[in-house]
């Protein structure tokens, strides 16, 4: 069981969404893959810029394959225009749990408050935080 | 005088809510194991135990290959 991470280009991403996907099925499929799921997170900004792109989509694909495919499957995503960068991660308990937090667009309040938080409130409060989700 | 006193839960925050490994894609939670700057927090400081340190690591690293975190900030 894999789990891949796409980062699209954003040009492509809102011009042809579903030539896009398509292609990276293609992909997958032409190597052996059987595709389990599919999920877009949506237009994203990104942490630092890649290439000039300050804003990208996500898409990531669960799926399953054979060991051998995975080189070939990296080395032709590298060569696709649509996708500027590809993470592919090996997880053989792909968990509802593990998708705390990603589905909905992270809230503005985390992104921005957080950081000034002293570092002794800090710890606590996500102590707090973690175990909410964790209950959750 | 009795030991209870003294009994801490000495375990780390996720020994204690029971998580097996990090998630990359979690960035909610990894930002709060990251300095301002977007360092990783020392064991010392974050108080995780060897298991879960080396989760914390390669999920921020991911996160950061992929842009879900900063390098630098």
């Amino acid at each position: 069981m894999y789990e891949g991470l796409f980062l699209i280009d954003n040009t492509h991403a809102s011009m042809e969404w579903d030539n896009v996907v398509k292609h990276i099925h293609d992909i997958l499929q032409k190597n052996g893959a059987e595709i389990l799921k599919t999920e877009k997170w949506g237009e994203k900004k990104l942490a630092y810029k890649i290439k000039g792109h300050k804003r990208g989509t996500y898409l990531l694909i669960h799926f399953n394959t054979k060991s051998g495919a995975i080189t070939a499957i990296k080395r032709d995503f590298q060569l696709s225009d649509y996708i500027i960068r590809s993470l592919i991660v090996k997880d053989d308990k792909i968990e509802e749990v593990s998708q705390i937090g990603v589905i909905e667009p992270i809230p503005a309040r985390n992104t921005g408050a957080t950081p000034e938080i002293k570092d002794a409130e800090l710890l606590e409060k996500t102590d707090m935080a973690i175990n909410v989700t964790g209950e959750a | 005088m009795s030991k209870k006193r003294f009994n801490r839960t000495s375990k780390c925050r996720f020994c204690r809510m029971g998580v097996e490994e990090l998630d990359y894609k979690d960035t909610q939670n990894l930002v709060k194991l990251t300095t301002n700057q977007g360092k990783l927090f020392s064991r010392k400081r974050s108080g995780n135990c060897a298991h879960h340190q080396h989760s914390v690591k390669l999920s921020v690293k991911r996160a950061r290959f992929m842009a879900l975190l900063p390098y630098v900030a």
